[in-house]
């Protein structure tokens, strides 16, 4: 069974994110980046899937150069092969030219029976990629999953919401997303790290894959970020006085929350 | 010439940091504080191939070198869990058995190394023979084909949790060093009361004629003397390492604390009293790294000698950067620094131990001296 991955290289969530003043995308200079803590669980479900059905897995990734670094991790968890899509033209695109992009990247593979996506990325938080993507490929999506399983050529998934748990089904070759609850990522072993510097990771343009670089970038982008303003300080939160009823105060809080 | 370690060393130093923090220092004071052991971490640590990481590859290690396993040692040590067993076993033994054992005891001990299911302890220190080390007692005889080992060690860290140890012993020749399995017949040990917050604890042994096989000597018996300082220049690498991981856990703990902390209105890390004193160890311990790195390189390369002294130099600055660190971190604290919950105190006895063991910084002194700076010798 062959596996792509997609893999997108975001700020680390704990690190002070900004969007620059001349464009307000994101200012990547400002924080950590790392592969988003979603794709690793991504690429540990792809592992998971070919240590039982064997086959290669393939990392895809869109970013400027250093997003070699979080393919890089990918492959040291285990992953095969990349694919590194890398242009100038990108910067600024929209979640349909990424999802454009990927598709065609997608398509350089062959005989690719499952892409996995991570339901939502940590930055851009749009969560609509592996849906579009879907799209364009013409396959099945089966998103949001907890829990993934394949029986010959049918994907079985467990997708849970606020009112129960979805059992999805559809046919491979197929497109799923998976979220935080999927599995608990690997960590590289020496070996990993070792061999995934001999692995092959090749570098696209967006010319190379067939694609107008008008169609993409901020130029190309349905939609444009006006204004920006930093989040606010924290507020000082709700407080609660214990008057022996202070347990079920603090449940109807987590209630209202929808934490409990 | 480069001042940047490689690509793949950067990143085994992330993947350790990230499995480290899985852990953690409270994980590790909890462990300590419980008389228990870190097993799992250890089990975790040796099936990522992290402990082995300096083990040949053709017996299941990593085929790195003592640079990549003082690099795991650091990140785990900065991440709240100095493992002082990584010092002796895959560092001290699994080094000098891959340099001079016999083609059988590589193929009996290594695989065991290279994914961490085999812990040996080191034995050198005696009573009476700690710094001076040509008073060395315990001996090794033939007798037949076998060898009667008599003597006491003392300070040995780790007995009660490994397979086996590698003691130091005299016989006519000069030093040899013999493999003894802890279930060996004739070996006891005593378990010394420590102030140490730490889950490996330290113990004076007793080899009363414990009889062995022939090929419990590693290597050539008159090859003794070569294989102890083989042993010597990764352990002080490594002591090195876990001293700087932990001055970095402290230094980062007080910069944490003194960014939140406010006494006077502005945050206590605006005060230069607080503030230069982390700055100036924080040089002292990026400057002992550095040094650390050099002597990993230089032995990875081969060049035993000019390791031996930047291995030293490294192991006196780290043991001054650690006992610097924690000192000034429990300062910055103010009272909370003595607290059990933030853990800097169960910090203090370790972060002397780097100044007396495996080699105290009175001793280091001497070596420089004379050899660096071919000065008298005093004693
Ligand atoms: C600072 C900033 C500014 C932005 N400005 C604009 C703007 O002006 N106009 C506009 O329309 N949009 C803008 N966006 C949205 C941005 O274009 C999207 O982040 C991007 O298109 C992908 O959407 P997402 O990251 O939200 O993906 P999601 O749909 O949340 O991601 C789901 C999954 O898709 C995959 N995936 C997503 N992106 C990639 C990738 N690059 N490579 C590989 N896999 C990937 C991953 O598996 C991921 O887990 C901005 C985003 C940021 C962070
Ligand atoms: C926590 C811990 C773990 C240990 N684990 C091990 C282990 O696993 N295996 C092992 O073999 N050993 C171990 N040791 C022992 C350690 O290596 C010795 O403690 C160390 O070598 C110092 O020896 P000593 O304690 O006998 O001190 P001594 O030799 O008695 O020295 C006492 C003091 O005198 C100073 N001194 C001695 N000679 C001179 C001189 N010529 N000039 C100036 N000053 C001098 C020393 O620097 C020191 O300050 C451990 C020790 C500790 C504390």
């Amino acid at each position: 069974m062959n596996i792509v991955v997609l893999v997108k290289q975001v700020p680390d969530t704990w690190s002070e994110r900004k969007l620059t003043d001349a464009d307000h995308t994101l200012d990547r200079e400002s924080a950590d980046a790392v592969l988003d803590e979603i794709n690793e669980r991504a690429v540990e479900e792809a592992l998971q899937l070919q240590e039982a059905h064997g086959g290669e897995v393939t990392v895809i990734a869109m970013g400027p150069d250093r997003a070699t670094d979080a393919i890089r991790k990918a492959l040291s968890m285990g992953a095969d092969k990349a694919i590194h899509v890398s242009d100038e033209a990108l910067h600024g695109s929209d979640v349909l030219a990424t999802a454009k992009v990927l598709a065609k990247a997608i398509g350089t593979v062959e005989n690719v029976d499952l892409v996995i996506a991570g339901n939502e990325a940590t930055d851009g938080r749009a969560g609509a990629v592996p849906a579009i993507l879907a799209e364009l490929l013409g396959l099945p999506q089966v998103t949001q999953l907890r829990k993934v399983t394949v029986e010959g050529t049918t994907i079985k998934g467990e997708r849970e919401t606020d009112e129960g748990v979805a059992f999805l089904e559809a046919s491979l070759p197929a497109v799923v997303s998976v979220t935080e609850k999927i599995n608990e990522p690997r960590y590289p072993s020496f070996k990993g790290i070792m061999a995934a510097k001999k692995k092959p990771v090749s570098t696209v343009t967006v010319a190379d894959l067939g694609i107008d670089a008008s169609e993409v970038g901020l130029s190309g982008a349905y939609t444009q970020v006006l204004e920006a303003a930093p989040k606010p300080p924290r507020s000082a939160g709700q407080r609660v006085e214990d008057g022996g009823d202070g347990g079920s105060k603090i449940a109807e809080f987590l209630v209202g929350q929808k934490l409990i | 010439m480069s001042f940047v370690e490689s690509e793949e060393r950067i990143a085994l130093r992330k993947a350790v940091s990230e499995f480290g923090a899985k852990y953690g220092h409270d994980y590790f004071i909890a462990k300590a504080r419980a008389g228990e052991k870190t097993t799992e971490l250890w089990e975790e640590a040796g099936k990522l191939g992290y402990l082995g990481v300096a083990v040949p590859e053709e017996y299941g290690g990593g085929g790195g070198g003592i640079g990549d396993l003082a690099a795991v040692c650091e990140e785990l040590a900065a991440a709240g869990c100095p493992l002082l067993l990584m010092v002796v076993s895959p560092a001290i033994c699994a080094t000098v058995i891959a340099r001079f054992g016999t083609e059988e005891q590589k193929s009996k001990w290594l695989p065991g190394f290279a994914d961490g299911t085999l812990k040996m302890a080191f034995a050198i220190t005696e009573p009476d023979a700690g710094s001076n080390s040509h008073k060395l007692r315990t001996n090794v005889r033939r007798d037949g084909d076998d060898w009667v080992l008599k003597g006491t060690k003392t300070y040995i860290s780790g007995i009660d949790e490994v397979d086996a140890v590698l003691v130091v012993a005299i016989q006519q020749t000069g030093p040899v060093l013999v493999v003894v399995p802890t279930s060996a017949e004739g070996f006891t040990w005593h378990q010394i009361g420590m102030d140490l917050v730490a889950p490996e604890k330290q113990f004076t042994l007793f080899f009363d004629d414990v009889r062995l096989p022939s090929d419990a000597v590693v290597g050539s018996p008159d090859q003794g003397l070569l294989q102890v300082f083989a042993g010597l220049n990764p352990e002080r690498i490594m002591g090195a390492s876990m001293a700087t991981g932990s001055a970095r856990l402290a230094v980062s703990k007080a910069v944490t604390y003194a960014q939140q902390r406010t006494v006077w209105g502005s945050p206590i890390g605006s005060h230069q009293g607080l503030a230069h004193p982390l700055a100036k160890i924080h040089i002292e311990i990026e400057l002992a790294r550095l040094m650390t790195q050099k002597a990993a390189a230089l032995y990875d390369s081969g060049r035993d000698k000019e390791a031996g002294e930047a291995a030293n130099m490294a192991k006196y600055a780290a043991g001054e950067a650690i006992a610097a660190a924690v000192d000034q971190a429990i300062q910055t604290y103010g009272g909370n620094g003595l607290t059990a919950e933030f853990g800097l105190a169960s910090m203090l006895g370790m972060s002397r131990m780097a100044r007396i063991a495996p080699v105290s910084r009175e001793m280091v002194l001497n070596f420089v001296a004379q050899n660096s700076l071919k000065l008298p010798r005093s004693y």
